[in-house]
């Protein structure tokens, strides 16, 4: 008992360091890098959802891009037919996505394996192509407008003068801390020690007397909800549309979930940044080898792809993984 | 002659086998028994090569054989029959058996149709199977075939591992007195691990006692199949 | 009528593409174990290959060697230089659980398919290129009106149907056929046969890699080449490969027909939006009925 509330008040200690150092960096950085960390976080959500899936529980999916689509969608539609605020339009879409993971959950809890990345994978290609199909009402190739609005005056009074980066990159904090808040207490509980006996063994979770695809459905619907508001914020930047939410989306999710580390949340907010800023990071390196266009165009999906397959045939831990083993053994 | 020294295999920190010597005399039979976690499997896992030891040495016909693959280990006539019935299910009697013998199909064809005609004499069921998936047989013909995969290769040291596991006594006590046959009539080697020592010791020229990795007893058979103390104190019966 | 023939039609030269795709998943998958989602990635590159011969003149049957050729290594590369590290690992990895023993080679086929698309991009830029046929692709003339079936159809149908008798005389009528099916259904027991299942594991990545690379020679006349346009492919080919069943090569091949009636009905009576749609419908009715597709065996989906 004491041991849970110990871990409790060290989760509570650092979503609070976490929100205040986001909150400096908020100040200190430039518009373009608030943009930049803004969707670093929101990528933290979307890998958090793969942490908990696959990290955690041991099922793959990429198909977590489907799943930030409909959290998207139902957002874009509750505040453009509904007129809802954002706020009420990301309770929204959480709620679509819990949903649709369900829905998923059902599908995909008797699969596993390359059976389930390749099913998630169709998932991922054809939930966006509903918008195409259903022009009227999703918006088609094009989507829908939505945005972050303006910040609020409580905001500006109390700061001064709030850029839409700025406001973007505060708007999307709470989430960010309130995901990292929930994993990392649903992770030391019970439920999630349950989801690792799941992934380490499913036959003796069987015998244990744990329900195998319950447990596997609850997952993914937990995850979805992740996926879902990470999907909705990523949406409120512009645009909620099939082009937001590709493919590629769901493979970058899983590249930064591997790269930091698919079992831990440090791991999380690493591959998040990592994938968010390499484009960066790569052009301020090659800056003096100035490489042709078509080169530095495909340079940041050639490094982080070399990356992936070097992280899984190394240190399948990921960065966070070596992290921890540095410190037990010092 | 099969020689081991001082041999160390660790599963991560712990240690399987801490120290193990023995040797196994040409065309006997020797049993290697002890308690669950003695180390039997991972003896013969050791030998065959499917884990690599800490330290110590196997010598096989006077040569080294720790760092080849098991695929080499095969060629030198050492072949290893791990536990619960290793068929593959999903192929046939007839291919089960072949498979055996796929690497010295080219180089000697008509020896491996003849030996898998002596399989057939050894085992007829499994020839009125052969078209039949390996998943299909009973628990018995399973290690039957097992035996046959292995038996194709025409070995000279025979790694049996705990063939009596699941099986009805009189189904056990057939297959025990098969490869008793094959021992006496060929010159077959055979190093038997098995949890059912009466059995075991019965057929057995030697007897080694197996307890936490390492080696309690070395005796001939007869004599530890005698000694109720000793196996009181490790097989508590 | 009309309509229904060419629909019949421009299915079936379409199956055969999704056929041969499907085919090289079941290749790799029966004798490494792996699904590999890469395979399409190996043969864009290769085609690209074959397409730049073409661009400097040389035959077409010359560029079409040279690609199968550069597809069976590619094939080799991976396994060498990704799968068989990964293999040597994994037994001592920390992320060691039966579930993510078949997760993590489907992550690293993805980081080579995104290492051969950036690699594609690099070198041949991102331009759409044509790609030639082999054989006159006019459209077969039917009470007057042409049909989307041409010579060209009737050539592809033709390699699908050798590629399949081949590879199946080759797993059931071979002793390396058979070493391939017992490396990958149980490692350890085909070890301790004797079988060099390394080398056997190699072997099949590279059959299958000149598999995926005639498949990718066939669709780009009718597909246009870039790093991208094969990806389709491979989520067709893999869902024709479960739904023929991913340990049988007949059961690919009809699958992929299958897929490919699919694809051209959904295009000429509904609307091309709804291919993906009705994919996955196709997908998961068959996972949740008959999850080990329609000639598989029960026991192969033991990941």
């Amino acid at each position: 008992m004491s041991k849970a509330s110990s871990y409790g008040r060290k989760n509570l200690v650092i979503s609070i360091l976490f929100t205040a150092l986001v909150f400096f960096l908020s100040i200190k950085l430039d518009p373009y890098n608030q943009g930049q960390l803004s969707v670093a976080l929101m990528f933290f959500i979307g890998i958090l959802s793969i942490v908990l899936l696959t990290g955690a529980s041991g099922q793959i999916s990429l198909g977590q891009g489907a799943l930030m689509a409909v959290g998207g969608f139902a957002a874009a539609l509750g505040i453009l037919n509904l007129g809802l605020s954002i706020w009420f339009a990301i309770a929204l879409a959480v709620f679509a996505a819990l949903l649709a993971g369900l829905l998923l959950g059902i599908a995909a809890a008797r699969l596993s394996g390359p059976y389930l990345a390749g099913t998630t994978l169709v998932i991922a290609l054809a939930i966006p192509s509903l918008a195409t199909r259903f022009e009227s009402v999703f918006g088609g190739d094009v989507g829908l407008t939505i945005d972050f609005g303006n910040p609020p005056a409580w905001l500006t009074s109390l700061m001064g003068e709030v850029g839409y980066e700025q406001w973007q990159l505060l708007a999307t904090l709470p989430f960010a801390t309130l995901a990292l808040f929930f994993t990392s207490n649903i992770l030391n509980s019970r439920t999630g020690r349950s989801w690792r006996a799941l992934r380490d063994n499913e036959v003796a979770a069987s015998l244990a007397g744990m329900k195998i695809s319950e447990t596997k459905i609850f997952v993914f619907v937990i995850s979805s909800g992740f996926a879902g508001l990470a999907g909705v914020l990523y949406g409120l930047r512009g645009i909620v549309g099939p082009s937001v939410y590709p493919i590629s989306l769901s493979l970058l999710l899983l590249t930064g979930a591997v790269l930091g580390g698919i079992r831990s949340i440090l791991g999380a907010l690493i591959g998040a940044l990592l994938v968010v800023f390499l484009p960066d990071l790569i052009e301020w390196a090659s800056g003096s080898f100035s490489p042709s266009e078509q080169i530095a165009n495909y340079l940041p999906a050639m490094i982080s792809s070399i990356l992936l397959i070097l992280t899984v045939v190394l240190n399948p831990g990921g960065i966070a993984h070596g992290l921890h083993h540095k410190k037990s053994h010092h | 002659m099969l020689e081991i020294k001082d041999l160390v295999t660790e599963y991560g920190s712990v240690k399987a086998l801490n120290g193990i010597s023995l040797v196994a005399h040409e065309g006997k039979i020797t049993t290697v028994i002890g308690a669950n976690g003695a180390g039997k499997s991972t003896l013969l896992r050791t030998i065959s090569a499917l884990e690599h030891p800490r330290s110590g040495s196997i010598t096989w016909k006077n040569k080294s054989i720790v760092g080849l693959s098991p695929e080499k280990i095969v060629r030198l006539g050492i072949a290893h029959v791990p536990e619960g019935h290793a068929v593959i299910s999903q192929l046939s009697v007839e291919e089960n058996i072949e498979m055996g013998a796929l690497f010295r199909m080219r180089s000697n064809k008509a020896d491996v149709r003849l030996a898998i005609q002596e399989i057939y004499q050894l085992f007829p069921r499994l020839e009125e199977r052969k078209k039949q998936l390996a998943g299909s047989l009973s628990g018995g013909e399973r290690q039957m075939l097992a035996i046959s995969r292995a038996l194709v290769s025409r070995p000279s040291l025979l790694l049996l591992d705990e063939p009596s596991l699941g099986l009805a006594p009189l189904v056990v006590e057939q297959i025990i007195q098969t490869v008793n046959d094959l021992c006496r009539n060929t010159g077959l080697t055979v190093l038997l691990v098995e949890q059912n020592a009466n059995t075991a010791l019965g057929v057995a020229d030697h007897g080694i006692l197996l307890s936490l990795g390492t080696v309690a007893a070395d005796l001939p058979a007869a004599q530890m199949k005698a000694d109720v103390a000793l196996r009181a104190a490790y097989l508590g019966y | 009528m009309d309509i229904f023939l060419s629909a019949i039609f421009a299915g079936t030269s379409r199956g055969a593409i999704y056929a041969l795709a499907a085919l090289g998943l079941v290749l790799v998958w029966r004798g490494a174990g792996v699904v590999n989602f890469a395979q399409m990635g190996q043969a864009m590159f290769s085609t690209y290959i074959a397409s730049t011969l073409i661009a400097q003149n040389y035959s077409y049957w010359v560029a079409f060697v040279v690609a199968l050729v550069s597809g069976g290594l590619l094939g080799a590369l991976v396994d060498l230089l990704v799968m068989r590290p990964l293999n040597r690992k994994r037994s001592s990895s920390a992320l060691d659980s039966p579930a993510m023993r078949s997760t993590i080679p489907v992550i690293a086929s993805l980081g080579i398919l995104g290492v051969l698309q950036a690699a594609a991009g690099m070198i041949w830029a991102a331009e759409e290129r044509g790609f030639p046929t082999p054989v006159n692709s006019l459209g077969l003339v039917i009470n007057g009106k042409i049909m989307p079936f041409t010579a060209f159809d009737l050539f592809v149908i033709g390699i699908v149907f050798v590629t399949l008798v081949a590879t199946t005389y080759f797993f059931k009528g071979t002793g390396m056929g058979l070493a391939m099916r017992a490396s990958a259904l149980n490692p350890e027991v085909a070890r301790l046969s004797g079988i060099r299942i390394g080398f056997v594991r190699t072997l099949s990545w590279v059959i299958s890699g000149v598999a995926s690379s005639l498949a990718g020679l066939l669709v780009t006349p009718s597909a246009n080449l870039s790093p991208y346009t094969l990806d389709l492919i491979l989520i067709i080919g893999f869902t024709a490969a479960v739904v023929g069943g991913l340990d049988s090569l007949l059961g690919s091949v009809i699958g992929g027909f299958a897929l490919g009636l699919l694809v051209s009905f959904v295009n000429v009576y509904d609307a091309p939006e709804d291919i993906f749609l009705a994919i996955l419908i196709v997908l998961l009715t068959v996972l949740i009925i008959r999850p080990q597709g329609i000639l598989g065996s029960k026991e192969v989906r033991r990941v």
